[in-house]
């Protein structure tokens, strides 16, 4: 195969995937199809680099969360304290509660999470991934992914929950 | 396992993504028998697909994998073999070049081969007409005073060609020169050119 059809069966298979990890990131439409395009760009430069044709998708998504962290200039650490909400502090969302917000409110409020925990969570939901391999993604040690998309994800729903309130208060 | 650890431990549990990860097993078997836990993490996975489904809902601009495949960069894989290979080419050339260089100078600076000639022309005083374009019979004086002082005396052959006129190896040709400046005589000797200038070592003049 070609260097010209290997390159556009690449992008055909990932752009969409690609495309929403930057939306969940950035919340732009704009940022996100920049941030798809210089992905591939780098990919087209460096991908023949690559040793493991198995691993172009774990590569890609690698590629794209670095180019977004570059944008975040005064990025703030938040410290990886052991979680302190367990499951028993998981607020109870049903999914209709899901259902009711638009995707654009629901990007929203991920944007509300730091952005160490935000990619670890967005990779959780959107795709496919082992935990495994969202920690090779973020260059990440295991436990510390799991940990994040934890917290995360309390904190999302907790977000979720608040938002209904009001409404189901109101009923 | 208590139903607490299992809960903590299938609070990541995503459904099918996960079901060959052991460190799901044995939650997923506790919470089989724990009609409780089993219904908490049913709600958790229908929570989790109306997550996903949603944020899978935000579809790229249409016209975005044509724009990335259009403007894909040709990109300039390093051959390091290659590159080696040019290097070494541009290395021989460049030596080539230069010791070609080197050689012309040394051919351009070098005295041509020395022949007998016999010049017909006026004598020049060299300073005044190669400075001022000052010749003939009106710059006479000036050109005798200058040619007595030691100043460079030349003769202007009848073809226009200009010649510094100059004697054997510490001898000075000025002073029998001195008085035939601005006048027309016939000058035998050797010539030679030094990077472009003509000479000639006088043996003899003769008065036209």
């Amino acid at each position: 195969m070609s260097a010209d059809l290997e390159f556009e069966k690449l992008v055909k298979l990932y752009y969409r995937d690609l495309y929403r990890f930057g939306f969940s990131l950035t919340e732009s439409e704009a940022d996100a199809a920049d941030l798809t395009q210089e992905t591939f760009y780098i990919w087209a430069n460096k991908g023949h680099q690559l040793k493991n044709p198995g691993t172009v998708k774990g590569w890609l998504f690698t590629t794209l969360h670095r180019e977004f962290l570059k944008t975040c200039r005064h990025r703030k650490h938040v410290a990886d304290d052991p979680i302190e909400e367990g499951a028993a502090s998981l607020p109870a969302v049903a999914s209709d509660c899901v259902n009711r917000i638009d995707s654009q409110t629901l990007v929203h409020f991920l944007r509300e999470i730091d952005e160490d925990f935000r990619a670890p969570l967005v990779l959780y939901y959107l795709e496919d991934l082992s935990y495994k391999e969202i920690a090779g993604v973020l260059s990440v040690p295991l436990g510390t992914v799991q940990s994040r998309i934890a917290r995360a994800k309390v904190q999302l729903l907790r977000r979720l929950t608040e938002t209904d309130r009001p409404r189901t208060q109101g009923k | 396992m208590n139903t607490k650890q299992a809960k903590d431990i299938l609070l990541l549990y995503r459904e099918s993504v996960d079901d060959g990860d052991p460190q799901f097993r044995q939650a997923l078997a506790h919470a089989q028998g724990d009609p409780e836990l089993a219904q908490w993490l049913r709600e958790q996975t229908s929570c989790y697909n109306a997550i996903r489904s949603k944020l899978r809902e935000a579809e790229p601009p249409t016209d975005l994998s044509e724009r990335i495949i259009r403007h894909r960069p040709i990109p300039f894989r390093r051959d390091w073999m290659q590159i080696l290979k040019i290097a070494a080419a541009v290395i021989i050339s460049a030596s080539i070049t230069a010791a070609s260089l080197q050689l012309w100078q040394r051919e351009r600076h070098s005295v041509a081969e020395e022949r007998e000639i016999t010049v017909k022309g006026e004598v020049l005083d060299m300073t005044c007409y190669i400075a001022y374009n000052l010749s003939g019979p009106e710059h006479a004086k000036c050109a005798r005073d200058c040619i007595r002082n030691g100043l460079p005396v030349g003769i202007k052959s009848e073809d226009g060609t200009v010649y510094l006129l100059s004697g054997k190896l510490g001898h000075s040709v000025n002073a029998e020169l001195a008085d035939y400046a601005a006048r027309i005589v016939t000058i035998k000797g050797k010539e030679s050119i030094r990077d472009g200038f003509a000479q000639l070592q006088v043996e003899e003049i003769r008065k036209f």
